[in-house]
């Protein structure tokens, strides 16, 4: 297997003014991290994470030891071309307004200006920053700032992620956004390095995870694995009578073992969000940035639409969809518009089609992104469909389609 | 090539919603037009458009030489300190591409910034006449002696070592050599009194230059000149009969096809003046000759002193030589660019300024610093000339090539002029600065730097 992160004995000494080794930021450092899984790297302050992230980006050199990325090295422009980094601030030209430093990043990349401009404001759409785009960066509040640090790591849709703190600052549905998008991005096989010590968010979302402390991999391997209790057991019902639950109990006491009932606790998160949605709904002003929860239309385009287009035109379906050229997004950058109804009249064919076929699970994952994207009246719904969303999605076509589910569950199953 | 663009575009608009640049701007907005109306010189309308070309170029061009230190040095260091640079760098752009963009970015808005002062200086001069009321014959020295460039013509040197020699052993037959000197001694006094000789003209004498291959180039040409004469006369007047035409007629009195240029003139002396005279004297061969009659009342001898004798001729447009002395300014200030982002590269705002600032100053001031230090090096000998003077040449000659040097004599800044600050060596005769040749050292160290520094460390 490929590993889109590998380090070998990776060692960073930083050493006084006259050369004598001081501090051992990282110590000799064996880090896998695989294609197309979210990887958690936690540990606390100084734990070395960020040292380990600038010479996987080239940014430090090591001391000792070796550091490949996506195959490559971090400081190579073909690599970094691939590759999207939000840094543990977000560190940003305080002139420029919020548009101008998405351009900027977007011609770093070389992007053509047509895909530039639909990226930079499905981006802000999605971050939630379209109403102060030309507002200068530097008066930014910390969580805008983030978002835009965010949106550039964003900009050319990069197969490895590497986040630094993401959530920083963030209000709640920002870090949800963040998480909501890291599921997504997972689904599409990218790879994620999420460096963090916000557990909450971590256990959300991660395949797997390593703790570091003093620059040595203390503890590592799959969230499950290592925080499932296999002692004990959940039920989740819906609202039964008192008669049910004491049956159950009943049965329960029959096998000599504990059980507690209990209505179960929304998740303070989950609360927060319908607050604020309920809010947003009057319109009520602010000056601060709209949370949303879209995400960019290019981020959540399926994997390699060719092979979808390829599909649909093998399957006996209506002839006029074989003329069409195929949907690649530099293409696509071309007709930013018109791209719109045969994505809609795709879903229809791919709605239509049967259900477990792989490959068109991507065109349902839009629908419901659509469905996201108007939100429903009542907030109960917005959650029933993230919900949905999270857990109910088809089976993914992935091989770590199991994981994500399973890391997902803890999103939204602590009932 | 895109990123590099990138980085430029951002490096100038950094620069331009920067305070510095606004300050700048303003300031030279105001002193500008201030300048062009308090500058008045000898009171004379030239002396008025030497002043203020003189001193507008000048502070405009310190203003620029200070603003691209300051902003080369600070779009660096300030990405690095503030790590903006980290999201800058770990995008697909090289290093090099990085600097090079920011070079390219200070470069372009050298250029917006020149290009708009100098338009205002320019247009200043050009319309100072018809804001003061100078009289015709102002107005015409102005048009022939500053909104002009010149070219001169070159006054051979006489070769005088065989005069010299003869003199010596004359001397040595009579034994009439000084007895406690060395030869060398006596025979670079006999040369300078030779030199001498040939520059001074007795009362009812006169002086001959002869100038081969001399092409009429413009209407009229210009004799530049300074008269020393000893003793001085009571009012400093010199009076004098000024002759120009073909070398035979100057020389032996055969009578030529050409009109010969003959007038007699009063001249004050030890300051320059000009004498204007038809360039249809010059014969078809291109053998020019001018004399100088010293005659009465005239009680003296008169000498012209080393750098006292030039003949001028119109070569190109005011506004061409203009535009050429801008250039020059262009050329030191991508020096200092470079400068300025070879010295970011490794060392934090404040010293990397002052480090440009101390480079600056010294290349401004170069020929004193030359000269001091060339005769502290008497004293220190080899260890001087082979460690300090080695460093010293390795810094550009800015003073050499002064636009101002140019423009207030309305003395032709001639493109050769240019390339040799430009490229080409002070050696091999070509006397040049090779500012390019320098520049493109200091930027390619501070590539090298850059490429291998750390980025996420920070210097304090």
């Amino acid at each position: 297997m490929e590993y889109a992160i590998e380090t070998f004995s990776l060692t960073k000494i930083f050493s006084d003014w006259w050369g004598r080794a001081k501090v051992y930021a990282v110590d000799d450092l064996n880090l896998q991290v695989r294609s197309n899984e979210v990887f958690g790297f936690l540990g606390p302050n100084g734990s070395g994470k960020t040292t380990t992230l600038k010479m996987l980006l080239g940014l430090l050199h090591p001391t000792k030891g070796r550091a490949l990325i996506l195959g490559g090295d971090g400081s190579d422009p073909k690599i970094n071309a691939r590759v999207g980094f939000l840094p543990e601030e977000s560190y940003l030209y305080r002139y420029l307004n919020a548009r101008e430093t998405l351009d900027f990043y977007g011609r770093l990349f070389g992007l053509p200006p047509k895909l530039r401009k639909m990226r930079i404001e499905a981006l802000l759409d999605m971050v939630g920053l379209k109403a102060v785009a030309n507002r200068a960066v530097g008066t930014f509040s910390k969580g805008m700032a983030r978002r835009i640090g965010l949106a550039q790591a964003l900009i050319n849709d990069p197969d490895l992620l590497i986040l630094d703190e993401p959530t920083t600052g963030l209000d709640p549905i920002g870090t949800r956004q963040i998480k909501d998008l890291i599921i997504k991005l997972a689904k599409r096989g990218k790879t994620i390095l999420l460096c963090s010590h916000l557990l909450a968010d971590v256990e959300d979302v991660c395949d797997r995870i390593a703790i570091l402390y003093g620059g040595r991999i203390q503890s590592q391997g799959q969230v499950r694995d290592l925080l499932q209790q296999t002692n004990k057991r959940q039920i989740t019902t819906d609202a039964i009578s008192d008669a049910t639950v004491a049956k159950i109990e009943q049965l329960v006491r029959d096998e000599n073992a504990e059980c507690v009932v209990t209505s179960p606790m929304d998740k303070l998160e989950t609360f927060f969000i319908r607050t604020v949605t309920a809010a947003q709904k009057k319109a009520q002003p602010t000056s601060g940035a709209v949370s949303t929860t879209k995400i960019g239309d290019f981020l959540t385009q399926p994997p390699a639409v060719e092979n979808i287009l390829d599909k649909l035109v093998a399957a006996p379906i209506s002839p006029d969809l074989s003329d069409r050229g195929p949907l690649t997004e530099d293409v696509a950058a071309d007709t930013v518009s018109k791209s719109r109804p045969d994505e809609q009249l795709l879903s229809k064919l791919a709605g239509s089609s049967e259900p477990g076929q792989p490959g068109i699970a991507g065109f349902q994952e839009k629908v419901e992104t659509e469905a996201v994207q108007t939100p429903t009246p009542e907030s109960e719904q917005v959650n029933k469909d993230i919900l949905q969303r999270l857990t109910g999605g088809p089976a993914d076509q992935n091989e770590d389609g199991q994981e994500t589910d399973n890391s997902q569950a803890g999103s939204s199953g602590d009932a | 090539m895109h990123s590099i663009w990138a980085v430029a575009t951002n490096t100038i608009k950094q620069a331009l919603r920067m305070k510095v640049a606004l300050v700048s701007l303003l300031l030279l907005i105001v002193i500008l037009p201030v300048l062009g109306f308090s500058a008045t010189g000898d009171e004379t309308l030239k002396g008025r458009l030497q002043t203020f070309v003189s001193y507008s170029l000048s502070l405009m061009s310190l203003l620029l030489c200070v603003l691209t230190i300051i902003i080369s040095v600070y779009t660096v260091t300030s990405d690095i300190e503030q790590r903006q640079i980290y999201t800058v760098i770990t995008k697909p752009i090289r290093r090099y591409q990085f600097v090079l963009g920011k070079l390219l970015g200070v470069i372009i808005l050298d250029v917006m910034l020149l290009a708009l002062f100098s338009a205002v200086i320019y247009t200043i001069t050009i319309y100072t006449p018809s804001f003061t009321n100078a009289s015709e014959a102002e107005l015409i020295q102005a048009e022939n002696e500053f909104f002009t460039a010149r070219a001169a013509l070159n006054v051979p040197e006489e070769d005088v070592t065989e005069e010299v020699l003869a003199r010596y052993e004359e001397l040595e037959r009579r034994n009439e050599l000084p007895p406690d000197e060395t030869r060398e001694d006596i025979i670079a006094e006999l040369t300078k009194r030779k030199q001498l000789a040939k520059r001074a003209a007795e009362v009812g004498r006169a002086l001959i230059w002869e100038f081969d291959n001399v092409k009429p180039l413009a209407e009229t040409m210009f004799i530049r000149f300074k008269y020393d004469i000893f003793p001085n006369p009571p009012d400093s007047q010199v009076y004098s009969l000024w002759l120009a035409g073909d070398d035979q007629y100057i020389k032996y009195g055969e009578q030529p096809d050409t009109p010969v240029y003959e007038q007699s003139h009063k001249h004050a002396a030890r300051t320059f003046h000009e004498v204007e005279f038809p360039s249809d004297v010059v014969p078809e061969d291109g053998k020019l000759a001018i004399a100088f009659v010293n005659i009465p009342p005239n009680e003296a001898p008169v000498i012209f002193p080393l750098d006292g004798f030039e003949v001028l001729y119109k070569a190109d447009s005011f506004g061409a030589n203009f535009v050429r002395s801008v250039f020059s300014i262009l050329l030191r200030l991508i020096f200092l660019a470079c400068l300025g982002l070879m010295a970011s590269t490794f060392l934090s705002f404040p010293v990397a300024v002052l480090f440009c600032l101390v480079f600056f100053f010294t290349a401004t001031f170069s020929g004193f610093v030359t000269e001091s230090f060339g005769y502290l090096s008497e004293n220190v000998g080899a260890v001087y000339s082979y460690t300090l003077e080695r460093v010293i040449q390795l810094l550009p000659q800015f003073d050499k090539f002064n636009p101002g040097k140019f423009l207030v004599p309305a003395r032709l800044l001639s493109w050769s002029e240019l390339a040799k600050a430009a490229v080409l060596p002070p050696w091999w005769g070509f006397d040049g600065d090779m500012v390019f040749v320098k520049a493109g050292l200091l930027l390619l160290l501070g590539l090298l730097i850059f490429r291998f520094r750390e980025i996420a460390r920070i210097t304090a």
